[in-house]
Order: C-alpha cells, then structure tokens, then sequence
C-alpha cells in the first residue's frame, strides 16, 4: 500500500507562499515553466500567494519561497516579517542566495549609485549595499542560479516535503560537464568559469555549447587564485596555450569575469584564498 | 582462420552496418556540434562511426558503468517494492584504444577483489570489443600499453587500403562470419608494423623512472612543498578523475519522485579530489586541505594500486591533462618529483 502523502512536518497540507525583493522575477518565471511537474507539486500543497502566478494572496504560510536581493531597508524589514511567519524558508535561485548581479552596484558608494539612477528624487529611496537574504535572516533552504536551476528547485521541494535538509553540491560544473561527456570549453580555445562555480544545474550553458558565466556563484573553497595562474601563465601545453595567447586576459579583466555573479563578499584575486587550510 | 586478415574500408562499413543489425553498438561518434572531436555513443548507423580519432574526454568505461546509473527503482510500501534496473542486452564496443583496453583490465581488477562490485562484471559481459589502433599527441604517453590486445576480441590497425584485422579471441573469430575479409599479404603486414613504429616514436611524453621505483619514490619522500604549489595551481574540479579510465570511486543518492512514495538509488562519478570526497558522519574530513587531495591522486595511482596490482593505474592516454584547465599535467609532476627525489638523493 502506498503511503499518504501527508507531510508530517507541519500536520496539514502546507501552505506556500512565493515573495520577490531586488530582481527581475525571473526565476518565478521558470518555476511556471515547470509545467506538469508543477502539478505534481500542487498535489502536496496549496500556493496561497504567488503575485506572479495568482490574484489570491494571505498573510498566513508555512514554505515561503524568496526571490531577489536585499538592497533597501524597506526589504530588510519585509524580509525579516516573512521570516517570522515562515515555518521554513527557502531562497529561490541566485540574486536571493549570493546577491547574484546585484552585487554590482556595490563597488560604488550608495550616494553615486542613488544620483546616477534616481537623480533628484534619489531621496525617495533608502538604497543599501545590495546582499543575499542569509545576509539578513536564516534561510532554511537555498537555490541557485540565474535563473533558479529547476532541477535543484524540485529537489529541494522534495527535501522540505520528506523532512530532509538539502545541502547545495559544493562541486565545480566541471563534475556535470564530464558527467555528460560535454567536450571541454577550454578545449574549444574558449573561458570558463566552470571550474570555480557551483554546480547543480545539470551543466546547462555548456551543454548548449556556451561557456559558463558562473551564475549559481563560487563554491566553498574555489580557488579564484588558481584561474589567474591558468589563464596568465607563460609555459602551457597546448589545449591551455591556445585559451592564454587567444585571450590574453589581464588580471583585470579575470577580476571582472568573476565579479558578474560574485561580489558579495568583495574580492581581490590578489587575496583569493589559495589553499583551504 | 589465419590470425590476421584484412578487411578494406568499404568492407569495415558493412560490418558495422551488420554488428548494428545484430545488436546495439557503441563507438567513438564525431561530435555534431563539434567537428574533429568524438566521443563514445551509441553508432545508429556505419558512417557516424569514427574509427581514426583522437583521444575522447571520457574514456569507454561508460559503455560498462555509466557517469550516472541507476541500480534499483523504489516503492515506499510495507514491505519496500524494490525492482533492480538489469541492463541484459548484449552490445558491441568498437573502436578502443590501446590505453583504454588497459584501462577496461584494470577496473576488472579493482571491481573483482573483495567485497566485489556487484555490476560491473555482469556488464563487461554482455559485451564484445573490438580495439582500434590510434596516432599519440603530446599528452599521450602510453609506455607499455600502447602495444596491448588483452581485452578485445579483435584488433584493428590502419593500413593503405583498410584496415589489418588481428583475430584475438574465438568471439572476435565468430564476428568475422559477418565481414568480407581477404588474407593479408606482406604488404599489410608491412603497413601495420610500420603504423605501430611510428605511433611508438610520436610517443615524445614519458615518466622517467621505472613504475617501481616511482612507487619507492612517492613512499619515501613527502614533497609537500610540491603538493603545495601544484595545489595553488590546483582548483580540485576533479577533471583529473571524471576522465580517467582507471579511477572508479563512485557516490550512492536515493532520488525520490515527486509522488514521494517511489524513486530509484543511482550512483554516479566520484571524484577523490572534491572537497567532500573524504567527508565522513560526525563531520570530520580526512583530506580537507586541497595539497592532501592533490598528494593522494599521486599515491592512489603510482604507490598504492601499485603495491596492490604490481602496476601503476594509470594506462598514459593524457586524458587528466588534457582536462585540466589549470595546465597541471601528470607527466611534468611526477618528473618532477622523480627529479627532486634524485637531486636531494646527490645533495
């Protein structure tokens, strides 16, 4: 006999709520896309507010799933609320978890940022340092990537519904590039940042035959010292000679690559940590 | 049956289209988006078959012990269902090099000592092998392998017009009913000596210092501060492992469907040098610093299995430094070891 499918964790059908900060909502967005398997997931619980999806919405929920960046301090109180009323809380895909691109903003003063994009009515708006909601309060769950990597989302609903924790891999794309048997971008001449970023979205970019930017952020330990070594040394073999002479990146512009998705906490190469003793 | 034959170009055509007939094949398949390149796939027809290639970036373990497998399929009722996943289907792989024949020999070592793995021998032997000879580039350097035929049932070796047919096994024999093949004659054999004289002086990369001495070499000496500039260097993506024809560690996940009452357990690549490789309950990780991960590589290759087989694991195709975006190549660090070992042995 099959199981119920009722979740003993929170005693009834959960009641999930889908909120977004700092973003482009994008990531929503995929979550519709999941289709079918979407249905499947309404077999286990009710959405009660989901601005994207519905009209509905209530103050009451167990599972709040959380898009975007924290970059005012209207976000922090609201995200602190959400927090408080959530039984568990789950950051969904990368602006929520590592600040994504958002970040961006954070390499000029507040003041700059507020004259250059809101000029005169700049204060109107109690801009702050753009951060990831674990920045702020605890997160029970968090998803990756720009957008959210489904696969993950589903393993994490599967996680919050069996009662199990989910911890992120902390495995470079790498590991799923060779898994799929995808051909090397390195060896077609190109960048990567494949090596330093967490894995977790199947290998997706490089599989369609792009490199990778590195949306789902640096994994504990990468070694960002270690790509600009690769990518400047002076004797290479010839796969990483071609990538070295046909690029030729100064360590400005390794710097910069890296800095789309990961610059929260700030970084230098000259301070990446080299060794993770 | 004379033990070398040769079968033309056009004969080679027929016979794959005929080893398709009869079974799944699989072989080096040029890759659609990325010509000149192959990889091991299954052949749906004789021309996407691409006998001449260089070195593929996962070796032809695959075909036996896929990156991702599912062992068994799940039910949670009381009791549990569990329903194995068997793979029974005989199937054909052609065109392996001789490094990977090696590497296809060492892992039915390594999964045959006790406690045995459990699937890998039942796969091994649905299958038939046909080697293929191949022209080394400068991260190839396949010492004593590169002459192998252990582990195919026939051997191919490129000549003018075909290909030299060596006869290894009574299967390989069996296979032959479905070719056209003519007797060789001294001039093919005259080919296919001359194919492997050349392979065998392109083979410019070579580790310098007997397997054995190298393992005596590794055992002795500590070279951390080797370990820890190849580590700067290092960004343990584990490239090294996933594209090795002898690594064969491996990781068990239960996968649940979205139902939450079925799944399946699947196991896939494993790689000794991810941070979490050596991770155990309780949280302790036994190999937490990356230089401890990049000296075990080193040890599990030439010191340990070594000891183990009387051989090193690691069969020279280059596939590590090929893959490894940081440009540390196996042969310039174990020469360099074999050097530092020598120059404190004079100081």
């Amino acid at each position: 006999m099959a199981r119920e499918s009722a979740i003993p964790r929170f005693g009834h059908k959960p009641q999930v709520a889908f909120f977004d900060f700092a973003c482009c909502e994008g990531c929503q967005l995929s979550v519709l896309q999941l289709e079918e398997r979407l249905l499947e997931i309404l077999e286990h619980v009710d959405v009660v507010t989901w601005r994207e999806a519905m009209t509905e919405q209530s103050s009451e929920y167990d599972i709040a799933f959380c898009e975007g960046s924290i970059t005012t301090e209207e976000d922090v109180e609201r995200i602190k609320d959400i927090r408080a009323e959530a039984a568990v809380l789950v950051t969904l895909g990368s602006c929520a978890s590592t600040s994504c691109h958002n970040e961006l903003k954070n390499q000029w003063s507040m003041d700059e940022v507020l004259d250059v994009v809101y000029g005169d009515d700049a204060g109107q708006i109690h801009t702050i340092a753009s951060r990831p909601i674990s920045a702020v309060v605890e997160v029970d769950y968090q998803t990756f990537g720009c957008p959210v990597s489904l696969p993950e989302f589903v393993k994490v609903v599967s996680a919050i519904l069996t009662g199990q924790s989910y911890e992120p891999p902390n495995e470079p794309v790498c590991v799923e590039c060779k898994r799929n048997d995808y051909l090397c971008v390195y060896e077609k001449g190109e960048v990567c940042l494949g090596p330093v970023t967490r894995c977790g979205c199947d290998a997706i970019c490089t599989g369609w035959g792009d490199a990778c930017q590195g949306c789902r952020g640096l994994m504990d330990s990468a070694n960002i010292g270690a790509m600009l070594k690769a990518l400047t040394r002076e004797e290479a073999h010839s796969i990483m000679r071609t990538v070295i002479d046909r690029h030729q990146l100064t360590e400005g512009e390794i710097a910069a690559k890296l800095r789309i998705y990961n610059n929260w906490p700030e970084f230098t190469l000259e301070e990446a940590e080299t060794d993770d003793d | 049956m004379p033990t070398e034959v040769v079968m033309t170009s056009k004969a080679v055509d027929r016979f794959v289209t005929r080893l398709i007939e009869e079974g799944p094949v699989m072989g080096p398949r040029e890759r659609r988006k990325q010509p000149g390149f192959a990889k091991f796939d299954w052949i749906e027809s004789a021309d996407e078959l691409m006998l001449q290639y260089t070195t593929t970036t996962v070796p032809p373990k695959k075909a036996f012990f896929p990156p991702r497998q599912p062992l068994f399929e799940f039910e949670l009722t009381v009791p549990p269902k569990i329903t194995p996943l068997e793979e029974a289907t005989p199937f054909t792989l052609v065109g392996v090099h001789t490094c990977d024949l090696a590497g296809l020999n060492m892992l039915d070592d390594a999964y045959a000592k006790e406690p045995a793995e459990a699937v890998w021998p039942a796969a091994r032997a649905r299958a038939r092998i046909i080697g293929v000879d191949c022209m080394p580039d400068e991260y190839c350097f396949c010492f004593d392998t590169c002459a192998g035929r252990e582990g195919c049932d026939l051997f191919f070796t490129p000549i003018e017009h075909g290909y030299l047919v060596e006869v290894i096994t009574e299967a390989g024999e069996d296979m032959l009913r479905l070719s056209d093949v003519s007797r060789a004659r001294e001039d093919d054999l005259n080919d296919a000596r001359n194919f492997a004289a050349e392979k065998g002086q392109r083979i410019t990369a070579g580790i310098r210092s007997s397997a054995g001495d190298f393992a005596d070499i590794l055992e002795e000496g500590t070279f951390e501060d080797l370990w820890r500039e190849i580590a700067e260097r290092c960004y343990s993506c584990g490239s090294c492992n996933t594209t090795c024809p002898t690594c064969f560690c491996f990781d068990i996940n239960d996968e649940f469907d979205l139902g939450l009452t079925a799944g399946r357990r699947v196991r896939t690549w494993d790689s000794c040098q991810l941070q979490e490789f050596a991770l155990v309950a309780g949280g302790h990780n036994f190999r937490r610093i990356r230089w401890q991960r990049v000296r075990h590589r080193w040890h599990r290759k030439f010191l340990y299995l070594y000891r183990e087989f009387d051989h090193p694991y690691c069969t020279g195709c280059g596939r590590c430094s090929r893959a490894c975006t940081a440009d540390i190549n196996i042969v310039d660090v174990s020469n360099e070891i074999i050097e530092r070992a020598r120059g404190s042995e004079q100081s």
